[in-house]
């Protein structure tokens, strides 16, 4: 499948997305160098929840590129690949004001023009599937197709079963080029020879490639509780509040929004996140978000009281412009190719993404029409530097 | 304050400011002799401090009380409670200016600069502005791990130690006590002493084998008169102390333990029903935030949570920290010769460590090492030798659970060679706290 076993790509970013583009280049036979400024997963992809999830997309080409990429889980957690660690489970959106039902409402109704299957759920229902749900709850749909991975989970094992080079605390400061065609990456004193550079570097990619005015920084803070049950998700299923909705509809534009989801982990842990602070690149969390979003959470599922919280913590999303990620070729630096921009969609698109990268960097055709991703789009405006 | 008084500073701004923040409280964590010392110094130079003890009462890991209603079976050297005895009455003195807050678990500083805390007793975290603040939060046993350390029945020392003085009662039962450090015969003389001497002493260090390092303990005085006092104890008991010996597993049977002991080249077996286990302290650090030297609210620690050095050492480091804050605020601190005596401290301590310094023997690979997430030596050794923290917290799952990697951080800093990376920024909560008290919190402005 390789164009030339002596092919040698330089991956900078060992998030979801940089492990799966290495990957899949390595089992093509590419060389891969995979390098990351600290470790694999240090950035977003070990700071996130990971709803591999259709429901919460915005309209258009996101949902129907996220029906691909949980398509892909699924076919990688049938092959073998990523066995075990992608668990199908429903989300259920809910709503608890009246102009809540009507945002859910809508969104079902576009869910299910993309193909999704959406279920009504009446209260006692949905009681009998999360008991103990808020009194306020007075609307919510079911996607029962939707899944959860957890991306350090998941980029771990994407390297543990490729031959990939993996260099951890080596933070790439520049793209060495020649001749417009890139030749390699510098690390510190080091020039690291490359015939193809993959910048998957996540906010990172903003110095590396000066995406100041393309791609901004919004951190989301988030909590882990202790156990609710033993070995098992304490309810049956992801709560996404009609908040978080809001956010991924570009309803709110408030820069310190918070988009509830209450997530049950298979550890019988909650995930529960999450704020939206655009420009904010900072991984502390303060407790008066943190506060923000527990009391939130207790109104749509007041047993959390119950639960002691273990953690905090912060990671942060790497946004464009026109919230559509950014993969495809540089439009100026030849031998460049860029994967980054997934926001909050990272996790569940990741996987599909950097294997469509990988096959754009061997000249291939990505199964899926990735045009409106093409970084490209941006250079008609002003110079992608 | 009067009126007259609000008036008059309220005039301009500046002095508002300057009023707030002289009114504003020093920080104290911890109510052990370190952080007691370093509030009532803090209060006896006219500043207010804020004292905060996770525990119902003050006296930190040697002062421990008894529960209400059990018997005092055991008080310690007599120096020990003069000093304490000293330090409470001091208290008294200026209690007026200590706030004290018992039952209340400090949590850490937030992403804002908070300083959070969980008051238990109203279920609420609350968070407090202060000018300086002292961490004085002891010490963390460390114990090296071997198969089948984490069964009911194996308990640390101090531990045991702890339970022993709230309650008054020994365990029942015959009990082995192994590891290496004093705190194996001080543990092991109090439970002779409570009534259920146990059947052996194993100090895995040859002390018989450091002239140097004896001689050097020989001209500690209070500490040696203290070891030699358990020591004592132990004899008048007839409990059995072995010296390069140490534990290699434990397994279940029937009522009890079967304990696998190595001394030397000859292993056997002892039935017993408790083994307590212990080998060493260590600064209890883990997400103790340290903001840079210059920072705007300083943090300093003190007493055990800095350094090892011991009750007598505790006492005088917490004034060491209380005189630095003074001097960072501008008050005349008095330049007491406490340097001479931590540095006398930390010789014995340096002495000790060498007279009783052996290497344990390597866990294998089914040993548990994280109790909190059930992960064995066996994951640990699976990370890359250059792992990041996050890969050993996440892929590891080392120092995810409940404890937050207080108590096997030390234990994988030991077997890795090296302190673990630590989470940056620090993480907060550092213990667990109620998501009702939390959703609860309420910001500094309706505290303050
Ligand atoms: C709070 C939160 C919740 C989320 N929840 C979800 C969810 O439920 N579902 C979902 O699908 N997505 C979710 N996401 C989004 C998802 O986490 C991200 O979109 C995804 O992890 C991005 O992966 P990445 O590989 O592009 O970037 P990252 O994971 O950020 O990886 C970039 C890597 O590049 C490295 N790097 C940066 N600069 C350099 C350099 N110069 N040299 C070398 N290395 C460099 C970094 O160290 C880092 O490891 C969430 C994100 C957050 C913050
Ligand atoms: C298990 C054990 C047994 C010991 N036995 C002996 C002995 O027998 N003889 C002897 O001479 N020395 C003994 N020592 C040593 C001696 O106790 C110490 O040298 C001395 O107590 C140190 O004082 P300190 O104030 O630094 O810490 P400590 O006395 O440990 O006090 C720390 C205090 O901080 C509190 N705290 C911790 N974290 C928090 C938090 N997050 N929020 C609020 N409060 C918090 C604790 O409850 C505690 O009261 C022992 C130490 C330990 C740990």
């Amino acid at each position: 499948m390789a164009r030339s076993p002596s092919l040698h790509v330089a991956v900078i970013g060992a998030g979801i997305v940089g492990a799966a583009a290495a990957h899949f280049l390595a089992a093509a036979g590419a060389r891969v160098t995979l390098l990351d400024a600290s470790g694999p997963a240090a950035g977003a992809t070990g700071a996130s929840d990971g709803a591999v999830s259709v429901a919460s997309k915005k309209p258009g080409p996101m949902m129907d590129l996220a029906r691909h990429a949980r398509a892909f889980y699924g076919s990688c957690e049938a092959d073998g690949l990523l066995r075990g660690l992608f668990h199908r489970r429903s989300t259920f959106l809910v709503a608890r004001t009246r102009l809540e039902a009507e945002l859910v409402a809508e969104h079902g109704a576009d869910l299910a023009a993309a193909g999704e299957r959406v279920l009504d759920v009446d209260r006692p229902t949905l009681l009998n599937r999360i008991p103990g749900l808020g009194d306020g709850v007075c609307f919510a749909l079911e996607i029962p197709d939707d899944g959860h991975a957890l991306g350090y989970e998941i980029t771990q094992r994407l390297l543990q079963r490729s031959a990939v080079t993996v260099r951890r605390n080596a933070p790439v400061s520049e793209i060495v080029m020649r001749a417009g065609q890139a030749v390699g990456v510098t690390i510190r004193d080091e020039l690291l020879p490359a015939d193809a550079v993959l910048v998957a570097a996540g906010i990172g990619s903003v110095g590396l490639l000066g995406l100041g005015d393309i791609l901004i920084p919004r951190k989301g803070q988030m909590v882990v509780t202790d156990r609710a049950a033993a070995g098992r998700p304490a309810i049956d299923g992801h709560l996404m509040a009609a908040s978080y909705l809001a956010a991924k509809r570009g309803i709110v534009r408030d820069n310190a929004h918070i988009g509830l989801v209450i997530d049950p982990l298979v550890t019988g842990q909650f995930l529960i996140g999450g704020s939206r602070e655009d420009h904010r690149a900072d991984q502390a969390t303060d407790a008066a978000t943190i506060s923000a979003i527990l009391r939130d959470a207790l109104d749509l599922y007041p047993p959390l009281r119950q639960r002691r919280v273990l953690r905090t913590f912060a990671g942060v999303r790497t946004a464009s412009r026109d919230g559509l990620p950014i993969v495809g070729p540089h439009p100026h630096l030849g031998g460049v190719t860029i994967a980054t921009g997934f926001e909050g969609d990272g996790i569940c698109l990741g996987p599909f993404m950097g294997a469509s990268a990988a096959r754009m960097i061997l000249g291939e055709a990505p199964g899926v029409d990735l045009s409106m991703l093409a970084p490209q789009r941006f250079s008609r405006a002003e110079a992608l530097a | 304050m009067t009126d007259l008084a609000k008036t008059d500073l309220a005039k301009t701004d500046l002095a508002k400011t300057d009023l707030a923040m002289t009114e504003l409280p020093v920080l104290v964590v911890g109510g052990g002799p370190a952080g007691v010392a370093a509030a009532v110094a803090l209060a006896e130079a006219g500043l207010r401090v804020l004292l905060i003890e996770q525990r119902d009462r003050l006296g930190g890991a040697i002062h421990r009380q008894p529960a209400v209603g059990a018997p005092q079976i055991w008080r310690g050297p007599a120096r020990h409670r003069r000093n304490w005895a000293e330090l409470a009455s001091r208290l008294e003195h200026v209690a007026e200016r200590i706030e004290l807050r018992t039952s209340t678990v400090f949590l850490g500083i937030d992403g804002a600069g908070r300083f959070l805390f969980d008051d238990r007793m109203a279920g609420r975290v609350f968070a407090r502005p202060v000018r300086a603040a002292i961490v004085a939060v002891g010490a963390v046993e460390k114990i090296a791990p071997f198969e089948g350390w984490e069964l009911p029945g194996v308990m640390s020392a101090g531990g045991a130690q702890v339970l022993l003085k709230e309650t008054g009662r020994p365990p029942e039962g015959p009990i082995v006590v192994a590891g290496s450090g004093p705190l194996l015969l001080a543990v092991a003389a109090q439970l002779a002493r409570a009534g259920n001497p146990p059947l052996a002493v194993l100090e895995r260090g040859r002390p018989w084998h450091k002239p140097k390092a004896l001689a050097r303990l020989m001209t500690a005085g209070a500490p040696l008169a203290e070891a030699a006092s358990y020591a004592a104890v132990l004899a008048l008991k007839r409990v059995p102390c072995h010296v390069g010996s140490e534990v290699l597993g434990v397994s279940e049977t029937g009522q009890g333990l079967t304990i696998r002991v190595r001394a030397g080249s000859a292993e056997s077996l002892l039935q017993a029903r408790h083994l307590l286990i212990h080998d060493g302290l260590e600064p209890n650090r883990a997400g103790i935030p340290l903001p840079a030297p210059g920072a705007e609210v300083p943090v300093l620690l003190a007493g055990d949570g800095r350094e090892i050095l011991g009750a007598d050492a505790a006492i005088l480091d917490g004034q060491r920290a209380a005189s630095a804050v003074l001097s960072r605020l501008g008050h005349a601190a008095s330049a007491a010769p406490l340097e001479a005596a931590l540095s006398k401290a930390r010789n014995f301590q340096l002495a000790l460590a060498e007279a009783l310094r052996s290497k344990a023997t390597p866990p294998t690979p089914q040993t548990m090492l994280c109790r909190c997430e059930g992960r064995r030596y066996a994951d640990f050794a699976a990370l890359p030798a250059d792992a990041s923290a996050r890969e050993i917290r996440l892929m590891g799952r080392f120092g995810l659970g409940a404890c937050q990697g207080r108590f096997c951080g030390p234990m994988l800093a030991e077997l890795r060679g090296e302190a673990l990376p630590t989470a940056n920024p620090p993480r907060w909560p550092l213990r667990p706290v109620s998501v009702a008290a939390l959703a609860n919190f309420s910001t500094d402005e309706t505290e303050s």
